[in-house]
């Protein structure tokens, strides 16, 4: 039988294999992992569906996968009672192809004859009454499975029905215009559109080096930024806020808090102090959605916090900020993070974030320009608080003050709402409010 | 004690449950199904759809004999032994009962009688006859339903105030029956009871009965009421109820004019309430919406990943069919599929004389939306075979995109429009255009007729109406 990659969650709809785990003409038993892959932040492995004989593996390392591309093939007991395929050469199957950069399904490797239906090459299905493309639950499921949209793919039934033969003939269009894009910048293996590496330099001229190579996650974080930083017209706002009182209420309450088994950090009151911001705020927790003209407004306020970890950096998302009180929210925000140190938040818990905070305060950071956390339209970069000279009533007062920086999308937010809104979180930092300190 | 350790547990054998419960182990999964009640079916089975189906069917026959008479056919008056119907009915619930009893035995699902709590994400207590017993499970899916809302302020205690449940059971045929809330429940009992004999006036508080469905499906609806029923009485809200010796002394108002009458009964049909009270989900991260229905994500994923929820305890429209398919999502969601409740046709039937079914887009929606649309009609007064049904009091409607005449909708209001409706559901799901329809072959003289006849009326081509030829088509 032949193993494909399975949906993985909502929203995740690729990975890169960090490793594989198998190799052909290997025993695989059921719910054995074969593959890690990395999926936008987490690892986690494959199991398998079936136990059986690995016949053959069809990714690599570091490669991009889509869902419903085929991993690996594995001969089992009803297989080889029937016909006994000889290895590598299945009927149907052929090597995936790396998937160009700017498509977000990845063809699937087909066996499908070819059909001469005309594909207009951007074609997009459009209904005045919001319907989605006419065709059969069957073909739907199938498109779903492959990670199809069908909006793509032009009908060529009566009113437009999408049938097997078009979806065939698109998925046919898709594989032959990535052969294509490989022959046509073979030293990439990529679409003209993804960027081209600068010339290599000889840096081993100047001195000895060593070379690392990149870990997927690396890879992810790259990606991900260079993505939001070419993308995004972003502006830095940048402030302080006056931390003494809060951190004098700290103090008083960070033994009560430690005696139940949790943490009162600076961290629990910023989640605290934000999520009321943005609900006053509600364009710094939307997103855009460029091809519709349209802003997304989230009723729902999940924060993520950037996590410093071994191999790079992690954004874990604490649920429903505004709904939980300060006890709850430290002890989640603890345990959350440590989790995610060891590796082993599930991909759940990195998604779905409507805002994030990059708090370097704990490694001695100043000011500092954070790079927004896309389809998020903010975040709030907090530095270390330290005590400066501050005029207070015409006097001058040492006071700890916080750095923030925080970084906006201009598509959406305008330079004064993020004034406002930074104001918020000042204010609520400033005069954080005792009974939500204390503990019942 | 050694908890059942199990990959997935269902909450609750009803429709959704049991559904979702023999899938997951069609699909290889060991699976524990939980529900509280002895006969497994849930609402649906015990007393929902079955055996309100199964009385109006008893009860039909009534109607259909007196009205023999203007064809020629007279009969006796009729001899009522409830004790009998009731047995017959319950005849059937316990058939249906068994046969899902052993379809779980045949498939390995292993069945828990009992009150289910949730310990933690990861554990079910189960409260059995014989003492707890814990499960421990990968995924879990809830699948409780939900039961009739009775307003506490009609709720005396007094066995005389009825919901769904009790009068499913019929101890008696009141005299005096009023039914509060002309929703589909509230219009299929009372049409049991008035076809029984009884004086049956429906309060309901809004403009119309059976709110929401397009005001051309309902007006048969009323019209047949109105002959069938004491009255219906639309703008009235019940203020008070109270105990008066062996009556109900109910206060109305009606056009801000209060008023008194005395019923036997009161049938309470308000509503449905969801079934997750003592569930534990406090110790889950299950949450709720803003009306107390749980929520969940297009894979029926709730806000705990490891625990799903389908059917009435995720609100929107309580239907049986809606909780199977669910069920089904939620399985294929677990073992990685796409699937989603997305873009899912779910019809609707009444079982009123006439019956109304609709599926997909209706009328109301579109206008409320802002949606372009065109509806070709038919009425059955020119279907031959309503006439020989001598029931003409339908229509069929489609409801047509203009520019690509795909069908977005279809409405029947009509006898067996529940069967009919059957068809209108695969044309929507498939994409169909009207000339699909039009040009496929419907048996002769039949009320599918109707369909094929609608969608010509779209062309104006129809055989049997005269309607403006259209200019394009």
């Amino acid at each position: 039988m032949d193993v494909k990659l399975p949906r993985l969650a909502e929203g995740v709809d690729s990975g890169v294999v960090v490793s594989i785990l198998v190799s052909e003409g290997q025993e695989i038993k059921k719910d054995q992992p074969f593959i890690e892959l990395e999926t936008q932040k987490a690892v986690g492995s494959i199991p398998s569906p079936e136990s059986g004989t690995v016949s053959k593996i069809h990714v690599k390392e570091g490669m991009e996968i889509a869902v419903g591309q085929l991993l690996i093939s594995i001969s089992t007991d009803k297989d080889s009672a029937v016909a006994k395929p000889v290895m590598g050469e299945q009927t149907g199957v052929q090597t995936p192809v790396e998937r160009p950069a700017q498509t977000r399904s990845a063809p699937s490797p087909t066996g499908f004859e070819a059909t001469s239906t005309p594909q207009a090459e951007n074609y997009r299905y459009e209904s005045k009454s919001g319907a989605t493309p006419p065709a059969a639950p069957s073909i739907r499921k199938m498109a779903a499975d492959l990670g199809i949209d069908l909006t793509r793919v032009k009908g060529s039934e009566s009113g437009g029905r999408i049938v097997l033969a078009d979806v065939r003939a698109y998925i046919q269009r898709l594989q032959q215009r990535s052969f294509e894009e490989a022959k046509e910048h073979p030293e990439t293996g990529r679409s003209a559109t993804t960027a081209i590496p600068s010339e290599p330099v000889d840096f081993a001229k100047w001195g000895p080096i060593r070379r690392e190579r990149l870990s997927p996650l690396r890879r992810t974080v790259s990606r991900r930024m260079v993505e939001s930083w070419t993308t995004i017209p972003k502006i830095n706002q940048f402030d302080d806020a006056d931390i003494t009182d809060l951190l004098a209420l700290r103090k008083k309450y960070a033994a009560a808090f430690e005696k139940k088994g949790s943490r009162l950090t600076l961290t629990t009151f910023l989640l605290k102090v934000i999520a009321a911001g943005l609900q006053k705020h509600p364009r710094a927790n939307a997103s855009i959605d460029e091809s519709n003209n349209e802003i997304i407004y989230k009723d729902y306020y999940h924060i993520g916090v950037a996590v410093d970890t071994e191999g790079g950096l992690i954004v874990p998302v604490l649920r429903d900020v505004d709904k939980k009180n300060l006890f709850d929210l430290a002890k989640e925000l603890h345990g959350l993070t440590e989790k995610t140190r060891q590796r082993k938040a599930s991909l759940e818990e990195l998604q779905g974030g409507t805002f994030t905070i990059s708090n370097q305060g704990s490694i001695g950071s100043g000011h500092f320009t954070p790079i927004i956390y896309a389809p998020q339209v903010a975040i709030l970069g907090v530095g270390q608080g330290q005590p400066k000279p501050i005029v207070v009533k015409e006097n001058i007062a040492i006071r700890t003050m916080l750095p923030l920086c925080l970084a906006y999308d201009h598509r959406v937010l305008d330079g004064a709402d993020a004034v406002r809104f930074l104001k918020e979180i000042i204010t609520g930092l400033e005069s954080f409010p005792e009974a939500q300190v204390k503990l019942k | 004690m050694e908890p059942i350790k199990t990959e997935i547990v269902v909450l609750g054998a009803g429709p959704g449950g049991y559904t979702a419960a023999f899938y997951a182990a069609d699909r290889g999964k060991t699976v524990t199904l939980v529900e509280q009640n002895p006969r497994l079916g849930g609402i649906c089975l015990n007393c929902g759809c079955i055996p309100s189906k199964a009385l109006l069917h008893a009860t039909e026959i009534l109607r259909e004999a007196k009205d023999s008479a203007a064809r020629g056919i007279e009969f006796v008056a009729p001899k009522i032994d409830l004790d009998k119907l009731r047995a017959w009915k319950e005849s059937i619930l316990e058939k249906l009962g068994q046969g899902i009893k052993g379809l779980a035995q045949k498939r390995g699902v292993q069945v828990i009688h009992g009150r289910g709590h949730f310990e933690d994400s990861r554990t079910l207590r189960v409260e059995t006859t014989e003492g707890q017993k814990f499960v421990s499970y990968d995924k879990a899916i809830i699948a409780v339903g939900s039961k009739p809302a009775m307003p506490s302020a009609f709720d005396l205690g007094n066995k005389r105030i009825m919901t769904s449940t009790e009068a499913l059971e019929i101890q008696d045929i009141p005299n005096d029956l009023l039914v509060v809330g002309g929703g589909y429940i509230g219009m299929e009992l009372g049409t049991v009871y008035a076809d029984l004999g009884s004086n049956v006036v429906v309060l309901e508080a809004m403009p119309s009965i059976l709110t929401g469905v397009d005001p051309d499906l309902v007006r048969p609806v009323s019209r047949a009421a109105q002959k069938a029923f004491k009255e219906i009485r639309v703008n009235t809200k019940v203020l008070k109820m109270a105990t008066a010796g062996k009556q109900i002394k109910v206060t109305m108002e009606i056009d801000k004019q209060q008023r008194e009458e005395l019923y036997d009964r009161v049938l309470v049909s308000v509503g449905r309430a969801p079934n997750y009270a003592d569930l534990g989900l406090e110790n889950t991260r299950v949450t709720k919406d803003d009306k107390g229905f749980i929520k969940c994500n297009p894979q029926q994923q709730t806000d705990d990943p490891d625990i799903y929820a389908i059917g009435d305890v995720n609100g929107g429209t309580l239907l049986a069919h809606r909780a199977s398919k669910e069920g089904r999502i939620a399985v294929e969601a677990m073992l990685g599929e796409a699937s989603a409740f997305e873009n899912i046709v779910i019809p609707a039937v009444v079982y009123t004389r006439p019956a109304v079914a609709w599926c997909g887009l209706t009328e109301t929606e579109a206008k409320q939306k802002n949606i372009d649309i065109k509806v070709a009609k038919f009425l059955w007064g020119a279907s031959g075979r309503a006439l020989t049904l001598d029931r003409t009091d339908g229509l069929t409607k489609l409801i047509i995109e203009p520019d690509t005449e795909r069908i977005l909708g279809v409405g029947i209001a009509g006898v067996n429009a529940g069967e009919l409706i059957a068809e209108g559901v695969l044309a929507v799901e498939m994409g169909a255009t009207a000339r699909d329809i039009a040009d496929s072959v419907h048996p002769h003289p039949t009320l599918s007729e109707t369909l094929m006849e609608a969608a010509e009326v779209f062309y104006g081509t129809a055989t049997h109406t005269l309607a403006a030829r259209r200019e394009s088509a």
